[in-house]
């Protein structure tokens, strides 16, 4: 049996349907498979075949160590997958909170390969079981939380009004742990697994800003407060969140609460009762709001010494404070009293959830049976085509196909066009000394092991920082064999980036080309990489020939020459940029700068196609492919530095150490700089237009330091 | 009896294209996939979004499929082997496709979720693109043909096929075809890159079996369409009508599938301003050359 079985009695008829099953085996990669092919497994090769939506999917296959964050996110998608559904990891014990893994194996193609023909056998035996359990997982807890539509940072426990806007709040759904929350429910938020509370497809939890109401405690240390989650410095444990004293807002929550609360359709105002409920007319859940007290009603009947309207003789429905013609028929509007006293109060209740003050033309609104697609939208923030649309808040990441894998981009979208973003790594690789001392060896593994999408540059950093320190110099040999190594690694990232790239514009000759080139490079020695070259010839000769091709990247992602821009994304706005071209052994394989002047995702497919095809000269002229060995350095004690050119831009690293061993460590990466590049990039693209920018920056969620 | 043989036969060839797909994105030839692939989809769990327009949700993968199964209803495999020859069918099979619109909009809304909603709209902003590249490049064919029996249309391409004598309408038929199956390039509605499947995203099991396959009706409703418009239809020498139908709509419904896959998915923005300021004109030209040549040459 495995642990997602479907329920239902093993009948030989399911039995037959099982045996299908396992040979059609949609699979979800977790992180992604940017990170499968940098182990070297192929997984399309096993017989799995992936899919993009964790929906679709029946293997969850997770590959190697993932931190706490990213598990929670893969213990949503997880949740989310239709049920019969296995756990199949790789090299990893490590899994709360997902269940335990159905199928085991080490992290190598031949356990892969092993392990999936385990996964068949126990998917065709174990598909269906009479008794199944239930998922759960303290990610999947949901509670209900109110927020502002237009102020995402108030979030309260209880129905209210905004202190920012007074709008009302309106309800949603968030994870229990506060901190972390799902994609908001409000009119279209995200869709969720039927037993479990889950998000959207691959946007598991992100977390917002919440400004004053939550902070972080110690449960131990009460004196421990901060405004993030994180651990207590005193004893270690998690900070858990409360609710911050604010006294203001705690002013404002008494006041609101002590009238009665009514619940109304955002759309329909008319619609008012007092249970909560989904709208008669529309469907749409009720929102909660408040019955302001009489006097404001006073005040409001006041300030309106001439309850005129004015309003269409062929169209009542057309009612405004103001004259002017019919948006319907053109005609002009007549003014006419303001009906009667019972509509009247209705109006001095705020109508809708969407009016974003009091004004008094949303006062006047209130009269109308009806409202117009005008009314509704007419406080609705407007984005650059004027268009006025609901924004929904919508993740893309930690695991969304045409990302890379670790990366959380949230966007804010307003119909299809981005109007705010927020960018983020969740993959918490802060510390780079696990303790106050490290030995060199441990220091140069750490590093290898630092980012999965570029360990040889930097092994090759630590190496060379340590040597460095210890004033010591390797070989000729040795130097140009290491480049051999770091110019391989550069061919099989860039092939990696374009696989993304395939997979992110549907391109699939490209990506299917890439991958497999990319796992031919990735080990490939001398003689193998000479082999290659035809192949990559052809390849970026084709890329020149398709389609389709250049209107979909050109000014795409335009980024202006600005020093905070690193490796081929700096090089493609023409900046000579580049950590090789002052190393003297660069410099006398013929290292020349590869540039374009656009700064473009086109330019920057150019900068890497040509990069690539660079890289495999100086691998000729370097002759040899060796990785970097540590030098023994002894007990010594000192500062130094040192750069590589990584495949996304120069790591600067910056190193003390004390009686040869590491005691402070400063790394300064280039994937840092360009993940806040992002929001501006982004800003008012098509959703389109939005990811290729962003994916054309080619991150590295793991090297980002935050 | 025409009908049940021929709604079989267009069981028949959505295998088939099934089995073409898995081709040419699995790089083997297996029959026996889309059995698998079926069988798979019927024995996983279909879920229901926790906040679904249930109608909607419900409704959208059977309205692809009728959609789909409506046109093919005009299409003749051989003089004889029509479901219903009507007199409007070369408008009727547009008139039946307008309804894959609704039912990927009631797919994107229906289970509340945001990829799939995007993808919804996504495919409105297709059809704006797509939908005069349908009509005008037909009109143009009708006018050769003197009549909107779709046997007729066929009939009037004796002499010449209509991909010989009105090059530019198939051409922009055959895109604006390429774009209302939501195949590669102009997969927008169901990006996998962008949208993580799009309207598909949140379908599983038994809905996503009935989605997929009125996904593969349709592309051979539209294959079938492009054969009897522009390639002769059943029309051709040695082999029996049938066979040549069969053929045809085969080899077109692989190019339609292939070619997807050797260019990056194109720009919504892209689409919607070369279909209208570039094809549009193309397309009123093409039915300008069309008259001009059905009466020097009647």
């Amino acid at each position: 049996m495995i642990a997602g079985a479907r329920q239902g009695r093993p009948s030989a008829l399911r039995r037959l349907v099982a045996a299908a099953m396992a040979r059609d085996l949609g699979t979800f990669i977790i992180p992604g498979p940017d990170i499968a092919r940098t182990h070297g497994l192929d997984i399309e090769a096993t017989g799995l075949h992936r899919v993009t939506s964790p929906r679709h999917a029946s293997v969850l296959l997770v590959i190697g160590a993932i931190p706490p964050s990213l598990r929670e996110s893969a213990a949503v998608v997880y949740a989310q997958m239709a049920r019969p559904r296995v756990l199949f990891v790789l090299g990893t014990d490590k899994l709360f909170p997902l269940p335990a893994a159905d199928v085991m194996a080490d992290l190598s193609q031949q356990e892969l390969i092993k392990g999936v023909r385990q996964l068949r056998s126990a998917f065709a035996e174990g598909a269906f079981y009479p008794e199944v359990s239930d998922f759960d997982a303290p990610v999947l807890q949901v509670r209900i939380e109110y927020t502002c539509p237009m102020h995402p940072e108030i979030v309260r426990d209880e129905p209210g009004s905004c202190p920012i806007c007074g709008m009302n709040l309106v309800l949603r759904e968030a994870q229990a742990k506060a901190g972390h929350l799902h994609i908001d429910h409000q009119e279209m938020g995200a869709s969720m697994d039927m037993e479990t509370a889950s998000t959207h497809a691959h946007g598991s939890h992100h977390s917002i800003d919440h400004g004053a109401p939550v902070e972080y405690t110690c449960p131990m240390h009460p004196e421990v407060v901060q405004d993030e989650p994180g651990s207590c410095p005193k004893c270690g444990m998690d900070l858990e969140p409360r609710n911050a004293p604010a006294e203001s807002n705690h002013e404002h929550h008494h006041m609101t609460h002590d009238e009665p609360v009514e619940y109304t359709c955002p759309m329909h105002p008319e619609v008012v009762q007092d249970e909560p409920g989904s709208c008669p007319k529309c469907g749409m859940d009720l929102v909660p709001r408040d019955i302001p007290a009489e006097s404001s009603h006073e005040h409001h009947h006041m300030a309106h010494d001439e309850p005129v309207e004015y309003t269409c003789p062929m169209h009542p429905e057309v009612v405004q404070h103001e004259p002017g013609s019919c948006p319907k028929c053109g005609m002009d509007l007549e003014p006419r009293e303001t009906q009667n006293k019972q509509s009247h109060k209705h109006s001095g209740m705020d109508h809708n959830g969407m009016d974003s003050d009091m004004d008094h033309s949303s006062m006047d609104h209130g009269d109308m049976a009806f409202m117009s697609m005008i009314d509704v939208t007419k406080d609705l923030p407007r984005s650059g085509d004027g268009l006025p649309m609901e924004w929904i808040e919508a993740p893309f990441g930690p695991f969304f196909p045409g990302l890379p894998s670790g990366l959380l981009l949230t966007l804010t979208l307003d119909g299809d066009t981005v109007a705010g973003s927020n960018a983020r790594s969740l993959i918490e690789n802060g510390e780079l000394l696990q303790s106050s001392s490290m030995d060199t060896g441990s220091f140069v593994e750490r590093l290898t092991s630092f980012d999965p999408l570029a360990p040889v540059a930097y092994r090759y950093l630590a190496c060379r920082v340590l040597e460095n320190v210890a004033g010591m110099d390797v070989s000729a040999n040795t130097a140009n064999a290491r480049i051999g190594a770091l110019e391989r690694e550069r061919i099989a990232s860039h092939l990696g980036w374009l696989a993304l790239f395939a997979q992110q514009t549907g391109f699939d000759w490209l990506m299917r080309r890439t991958t497999s080139l990319q796992l031919k490079f990735q080990h490939a020695d001398l003689e193998q990489i000479v082999a290659l070259k035809p192949a990559i010839l052809t390849l970026t000769k084709r890329l020149q020939r398709t389609p389709l091709l250049k209107s979909r990247m050109a000014g795409i992602g335009l980024l202006a020459r600005d020093a905070t821009l690193r490796g081929p994304v700096a090089r493609a706005t023409g900046i000579g940029d580049d950590a090789r071209s002052t190393d003297k052994v660069y410099t006398t394989l013929g290292f020349k700068t590869v540039s374009r002047k656009t700064g473009d995702a086109l330019a920057r497919l150019h900068v890497r196609l040509d990069e690539i095809i660079h890289s495999l000269a100086l691998i000729e002229a370097a002759g040899a492919i060796e990785l970097p060995v540590p030098t023994i350095i002894g007990e010594v004690s000192g500062t130094g530095e040192a750069v590589v050119e990584t495949p996304r831009g120069v790591a600067r690293l910056r190193l003390t150490l004390e009686m040869g061993k590491v005691t402070t460590a400063q790394l300064d990466t280039p994937s840092t700089h360009h993940l806040a590049l992002i929001n501006p990039l982004i800003e008012q693209q098509e959703l389109g237009d939005a990811l290729l920018a962003v994916g054309s920056l080619d991150l590295s969620p793991w090297e980002v330091r935050q | 009896m025409t009908t049940v043989l021929l709604l079989l036969l267009l069981a028949v060839g959505a295998y088939l294209v099934a089995v073409v797909e898995d081709w040419t994105v699995s790089g083997r030839f297996r029959l026996a996939a889309p059995v698998l692939a079926g069988i798979a989809l019927l024995g996983r769990e279909s879920i229901v979004p926790r906040k679904p327009d249930r109608i909607f949700f419900e409704v959208a993968p059977f309205l692809l499929l009728v959609s789909a199964i409506l046109g093919a209803a005009v299409v003749p495999l051989t003089p004889d082997l029509i479901i219903t020859d009507m007199a409007t069918g070369a408008l009727f099979i547009n008139a039946a496709l307008v309804y894959v619109l609704v039912a990927l909009l009631m797919a994107g809304w229906g289970p509340d979720g945001a990829y799939a909603m995007i993808g919804g709209w996504r495919f409105l902003g297709q059809l704006i693109a797509y939908a005069m590249l349908i009509v005008m490049p037909i009109t143009a064919v009708v006018m050769r043909a003197e009549s909107l029996l779709t046997t007729q249309v066929v009939v009037s391409q004796a002499g010449v096929w209509n991909i010989i004598y009105q090059p530019l309408g198939f051409i922009l038929f055959f895109i604006a075809a390429m774009a209302l199956a939501f195949l590669p390039p102009f997969d927008l509605t169901t990006s996998k890159g962008e949208l993580a499947g799009g309207v598909e995203a949140e379908y599983t099991g038994v809905r996503l079996a009935v989605f997929r396959l009125g996904r593969l009706a349709l592309i051979i409703t539209l294959a079938a369409a492009t054969v009897i418009f522009y390639l002769g239809g059943w029309q051709g020498p040695l082999l029996p009508p049938w066979a040549w139908s069969t053929i045809k709509i085969l080899a077109v419904t692989t190019i339609m599938l292939l070619a997807g896959r050797y260019m990056p998915r194109i720009r919504e923005a892209d689409l919607l301003a070369w279909c209208w300021m570039l094809g549009i004109p193309l397309a009123l030209l093409n039915i300008l050359l069309v008259g001009v040549l059905v009466l020097v040459f009647p």
